[in-house]
């Protein structure tokens, strides 16, 4: 079952989609609107790729110390939590063991992300991903 | 926070508090660990960072969309390939990803 319909089928999931390497390409289900969704998917874009940055000074100022490359990273809100692993995202309801739940499904349907985080998002853009990115 | 407390948490590898400008204020590790002092001072400045780039987007997103729930944060976690650190306020605990309850972690850090 494909990673999106898997976390949509758990109760508390609010919203869960994809999100390419520019951010504007995207595919979602759930309760967001495609104003809202496109925002997401900038959103976790953005954040992955600045969360990959510091891994990378991290690295450079102790290699191999277990945190690059990033898998993702998530953002405790109130109410509502947003998790994102690679390039899927997921808004869920803070419910007593959902985000453990949702953590474990994303982290084993996205398996492990990497070095290769651009080529890896912008691949979801589709054509030549090493000609369009170097 | 009581950090020893912290590292009871499942998986817990370190704890630690910092000040808002990210600088490492006390910290515990887990013998054995290969985590250092100065890499959590790093890791420490890029906490106060996410979470002020989190409020900032959580703020935003509540102001766009009418959509509540966010504000205030609890906390926000960068997971790494072997490891995940756990942040809120001024304090952050990390722990092994086999092993790691996030919300577990989300609730200890939360201010009393």
């Amino acid at each position: 079952m494909h990673i999106v319909k898997q976390l949509m089928a758990i109760p508390g999931v609010i919203a869960a989609g994809e999100y390419a390497y520019r951010g504007d390409r995207f595919s979602y289900q759930g309760a967001l609107t495609d104003e809202f969704a496109r925002m997401a998917s900038i959103l976790c874009r953005a954040n992955t790729l600045s969360v990959n940055m510091q891994s990378e000074i991290f690295d450079s100022f102790a290699e191999n110390c277990g945190c690059r490359p990033v898998q993702g990273w998530i953002v405790r809100g109130a109410n509502v939590t947003v998790c994102a692993v690679g390039n899927y995202f997921s808004f869920i309801e803070n419910r007593e063991e959902l985000l453990n739940d949702v953590m474990t499904i994303m982290r084993a349907k996205v398996g492990d992300i990497g070095d290769d985080l651009l080529v890896n998002l912008y691949a979801k853009l589709g054509g030549d991903t090493k000609e369009a990115l170097y | 926070m009581n950090l020893e407390k912290m590292m009871d948490l499942p998986g817990a590898m370190a704890a630690f508090t910092y000040n808002d400008r990210g600088e490492l204020q006390s910290h515990i590790l887990r013998e054995g660990t290969e985590l250092t002092p100065q890499v959590l001072d790093l890791l420490t400045r890029s906490c106060v960072a996410n979470l002020a780039i989190a409020g900032m987007e959580a703020r935003g997103w509540e102001a766009v969309t009418g959509q509540g729930g966010f504000q205030p944060l609890q906390g926000f976690s960068v997971v790494g390939l072997e490891w995940s650190v756990v942040v809120n306020g001024n304090c952050g605990v990390i722990v092994k990803n086999r092993d790691a309850d996030y919300e577990a972690a989300f609730n200890a850090l939360k201010p009393a």
